[in-house]
């Protein structure tokens, strides 16, 4: 268990209440919470925002129309014509990763994607989604992925399991990526914070500033890592179709 | 690091996580993403629909400035083929009247110069008249001859001829 005042205490699970299912712990907890204000926040945001009968759109209408444009673009740029199919579950994995870090960028509140069984669960179902998709548009073809064409052929049992490897750690470097990133943040700004208790007098404000500008490089990481986990899935999809 | 000591709360974070983005995905594919992709095509139409408009629109515009043009070409070659004609004709006219003119001129002067030639003989027979009168009056008071009219008309004519 992490220490009273230790920079990791903010990740920890708290539970609200105690809540069994078949012997399984299925409490609401922080981390609960968060999720649900992120899926709220998103589904009331781009249902209140939009109003289908105007031509012309309002500001907050052009956000969600701007996240709408974002996404379809990123899908058809990387993927092509397939992408119509995949545009609901990238755009909702985006959305849940990018309001679940800015939630988390409120004070006090609970930073989900900070959790590796959360990231890891997440990047589990795009690993799985793509390699079942890969398995139905190609059958057993599916396998000729991990094997380079335009290589000498000494080369392959080499390359091959090389290959496999880099496949299979595709979900846990989808998942680390944004975990640490967020553990990594989050921590940094509690450490700062701590400084700021810590120093005598007014130097204290030193590590403050420090805290202001980190909020800022956090939200832009917020931004970036939702990002990449988007453009990340919409990459093995695309080679879910074509192999190479 | 809670994330990997708080195992007895994996479960609980699997199910709400399942639970959350289920709804949110099955939320924003049904109702949401349609809604927006709905008012983008939308607009979309109308801002292409409102272009193939404004072409058309244009293309008319640039049909009725040709017709617009035709027709000044037209009306200014009308009005300089009117002009054209409408000087030949005055010329024409001009012409006929002056040529009417110096006809009636022409048998005025005729009827004059005829009128001034009777005169003229009518003067001239009245002299020789008066000659042969004078004469005849003169000669029988001189010398108390009587000569006939006709003697005396031979005499002038013959004095006449020798002096033409």
């Amino acid at each position: 268990m992490a220490a009273k005042d230790s920079p990791l205490k903010q990740f920890e699970v708290i539970p609200y209440s105690k809540t069994e299912v078949a012997n399984y712990d299925i409490s609401f907890t922080n981390s609960s919470l968060s999720m649900v204000i992120t899926v709220a926040v998103i589904t009331l945001f781009l249902t209140l925002t939009v109003n289908p009968r105007s031509l012309v759109p309002t500001r907050m209408q052009l956000i969600s129309e701007l996240m709408y444009n974002f996404i379809a673009q990123l899908l058809s740029d990387t993927v092509g014509d397939n992408a119509k199919k995949y545009f609901p579950f990238v755009f909702s994995l985006f959305m849940f990763v990018l309001i679940g870090n800015m939630v988390g960028m409120i004070p006090y509140q609970f930073t989900f994607t900070s959790h590796i069984v959360v990231t890891f669960a997440l990047a589990s179902v795009v690993f799985i989604g793509v390699t079942i998709l890969g398995f139905v548009n190609h059958g057993i073809k599916f396998f000729t992925f991990f094997y380079i064409p335009g290589v000498p052929f000494y080369m392959h049992p080499l390359l091959i399991p090389i290959e496999v490897i880099s496949y299979l750690s595709r979900p846990i470097s989808l998942s680390v990526r944004l975990f640490a990133n967020m553990l990594a943040g989050h921590t940094l700004i509690k450490v700062f914070a701590s400084f700021v208790v810590a120093m005598p007098f007014f130097t204290g404000a030193l590590p403050l500033v420090f805290i202001v500008a980190l909020t800022g490089l956090e939200i832009l990481i917020a931004f970036l890592q939702a990002y990449v986990f988007a453009i990340l899935t919409c990459l093995y999809i695309n080679d879910a179709y074509h192999l190479h | 690091m809670p994330q990997l000591e708080q195992t007895e709360f994996f479960v609980s974070q699997l199910f709400w996580l399942v639970v959350t983005f289920s709804f949110l995905f099955i939320f924003l594919w049904r109702i949401s993403l349609p809604r927006i992709g709905n008012v983008l095509e939308k607009r979309e139409r109308k801002i292409s629909e409102d272009l193939t408009a404004a072409k058309e629109l244009q293309i008319e515009a640039e049909k009725i400035q040709e017709t617009i043009e035709n027709q000044l070409k037209q009306a200014r070659t009308d009005s300089s083929d009117m002009i054209k004609s409408s000087t030949l004709s005055f010329q024409e006219k001009a012409q006929a009247e002056l040529n009417k003119l110096d006809n009636e001129l022409d048998i005025k002067i005729e009827k004059s110069a005829q009128a001034i030639e009777k005169n003229k003989n009518d003067s001239v027979s009245q002299i020789q008249t008066q000659i042969n009168e004078i004469t005849r009056l003169t000669l029988s008071k001189v010398a108390s001859f009587d000569i006939s009219d006709d003697e005396i008309k031979k005499a002038v004519n013959s004095i006449e001829r020798s002096i033409n």
